[in-house]
C-alpha cells in the first residue's frame, strides 16, 4: 500500500519529524513483514534520518547552508517558461541533492524496526510550501 | 513592510471553484505552477516579513474575454485577510470602465487601481479609453500600479507597456499618483527619467528578467540608476514589490537587503512609502 501524505511547510528552511506519522501508516497497513519506503515528491526538499535533537536539528541546517551558500553565480538562476516562475533557487536543489529523497527501514511483527535514536525527517529546503511525500508499505 | 506587488493567482481556494480563473491564469497570465492553501501565501509573506500586500487583478476582457481574478474576487480575500490590501482592475476599452472603478472602490473598498497595458491592449496615452480611468482615479484619490516593460504573460505585448507613454498621463493628471512596476525594465533609465521628473511617479522593486531577484535588482537600481541618485532623489519615490507568484516574496526582500542601502532608504522603500501612498499611517513623519 502507498499513502501520500501532505505537509504545510512553514519557512523557508525546517526539520519536521513525520516518524509518528510514518510507524502510524505502517501500523494501519497491517503488514507484518516487509519494509516501509518513505519518499518525497520534490526536487527541493529531501528525507533523512538523524537523531530527533534540536541542536541537531540547527545544526544540520545550518552547515547545509554553508556548504551550498545562497549567493553564487548558479546557472539555475533565470526565468523558467514552463512555470511561468522565476527559477532562482539552485541552493534548494543542491541542499536537496546532498541530503537525498528517500529512506526504508525494515517492517517486522508490524512496527518499523529503528534504533531508538533515529528519527525521520522531511527537510522543506525552499518553503513555505504545501509538500507532500509518500509512504509505502510492500510486504506480507 | 509592506509588498505593493503581488497577483493571487495561485491561490487554491480560488480556484478550485473557478474553471475560468484556471485557464486565464494558466493562458493568459502563463502561470503553470499547481496552487497552493491560501495559508501558504500567507506564510510566503511571514517568512519574508511583510506586514501587508496589495492584490492585483487583471481585467482582460475585451483583449482575452477573462478576468486575472475579478474585482469582488480580491475584496473576497481582503474581507478574509485584512493583511490584503485590494486593488481593482478595469478593462479600459470598456465604456463603463470609470464607473466600474468607482463601484469597486465605493463597495467594495479596493484601494487603488492595477493596469497591465501589455495584457488589457490599450495605449497608455490613449485619450479616449485610457484617459477617462485616469480621470475618474484621480478623482476618487486612488493610486495606479501599471504595469510596465517587458510582459512575461504568453498573451502579453511588451511594446505596449513602455513607461515614456506615461508622461503625457502625468501632464494632464497632476493629482494621479502612478507606480511604474518591474522598474520599466528594460526602460529603466526611462521609467527612472519619470520619476527623477515629476513627485506624482513611483518605481516599484519587482525587476525580473534573468539572474536571481538580487543581481536583477542591483543591476537595475545599481549600475543603470546609482544608488546614489537613487537615496538624493527617488527616497520618497520607490516601493518594495515583489511580484509573487512570479517570486518568492522572501527573495525579492533579500534582493533589497543585499544592496547594503542606508537604514533609512531601506525603511522607506520597504513601509513608510507605501504606507504614506496608500494612506494607511505609520508612514514616516
Amino acid at each position: 500500500m502507498l499513502e501520500r501524505v501532505g505537509v504545510q511547510t512553514t519557512a523557508d528552511t525546517q526539520a519536521i519529524d513525520v516518524t509518528g506519522r510514518v510507524r502510524e501508516i505502517v501500523t494501519a497497513s497491517g503488514v507484518q513483514n516487509g519494509r516501509v519506503f518513505v519518499n518525497t515528491l520534490h526536487t527541493t526538499t529531501a528525507i533523512t534520518v538523524n537523531e530527533g535533537l534540536e541542536d541537531l536539528e540547527d545544526d544540520l541546517l545550518e552547515f547545509l547552508r554553508d556548504l551550498v551558500p545562497a549567493e553564487r553565480p548558479y546557472r539555475h538562476a533565470r526565468f523558467l517558461h514552463s512555470d511561468g516562475q522565476m527559477a532562482v533557487n539552485a541552493p534548494s536543489h543542491l541542499r536537496g541533492a546532498l541530503l537525498g529523497m528517500h529512506v526504508s527501514f525494515p517492517v517486522a511483527d508490524g512496527a518499523i524496526v529503528a534504533g531508538s535514536r533515529q528519527t525521520i525527517y522531511f527537510v522543506e529546503l525552499d518553503g513555505p510550501l504545501f509538500r507532500e511525500y509518500t509512504v509505502q508499505v510492500l510486504g506480507e | 513592510m509592506i509588498d505593493v506587488h503581488t497577483h493571487p493567482v495561485q491561490v487554491a481556494e480560488l480556484l478550485r471553484d473557478d474553471p475560468a480563473l484556471v485557464r486565464a491564469v494558466r493562458e493568459v497570465f502563463g502561470l503553470f505552477m499547481p496552487p497552493q492553501p491560501l495559508e501558504t501565501f500567507l506564510l510566503h509573506l511571514d517568512e519574508a516579513g511583510i506586514d501587508r500586500a496589495v492584490l492585483l487583478p487583471i481585467d482582460c476582457t475585451t483583449a482575452h474575454g477573462v478576468t486575472i481574478v475579478s474585482n469582488e474576487q480580491v475584496a473576497a480575500l481582503v474581507e478574509r485577510c485584512p493583511r490584503f490590501i485590494g486593488f481593482a482592475s478595469v478593462d479600459p476599452n470598456l465604456p463603463d470602465a470609470p464607473a466600474t472603478l468607482e463601484h469597486a472602490a465605493q463597495e467594495y473598498g479596493l484601494r487603488g487601481v492595477k493596469l497591465d497595458p501589455a495584457l488589457q491592449q490599450f495605449a497608455i496615452d490613449d485619450p479616449q479609453r485610457a484617459f477617462p480611468v485616469y480621470a475618474r482615479a484621480e478623482e476618487l484619490g486612488l493610486p495606479l500600479l501599471i504595469h510596465c516593460g517587458m510582459s512575461w504573460a504568453p498573451k502579453g505585448r511588451s511594446a505596449l507597456a513602455n513607461p515614456l507613454a506615461l508622461e503625457a498621463v502625468v501632464q494632464a493628471f497632476p493629482r494621479l499618483r502612478i507606480i511604474i512596476a518591474h522598474l520599466g525594465w528594460p526602460w529603466v533609465n526611462e521609467a527612472a527619467m519619470l520619476a527623477f521628473r515629476y513627485p506624482t511617479v513611483y518605481l516599484d522593486t519587482s525587476v525580473l528578467f534573468s539572474g536571481t531577484p538580487t543581481e536583477s535588482l542591483r543591476q537595475a537600481l545599481q549600475t543603470s540608476i546609482g544608488i546614489d541618485a537613487l537615496d538624493r532623489s527617488l527616497s520618497r519615490q520607490i516601493v518594495f514589490g515583489s511580484n509573487y507568484p512570479r517570486v518568492d516574496p522572501k527573495r525579492a526582500a533579500w534582493a533589497v537587503e543585499a544592496l547594503g542601502l542606508r537604514p533609512k532608504l531601506q525603511q522607506r522603500i520597504f513601509h513608510d512609502n507605501a504606507a504614506a501612498l496608500l494612506g494607511l499611517g505609520g508612514g514616516e513623519a
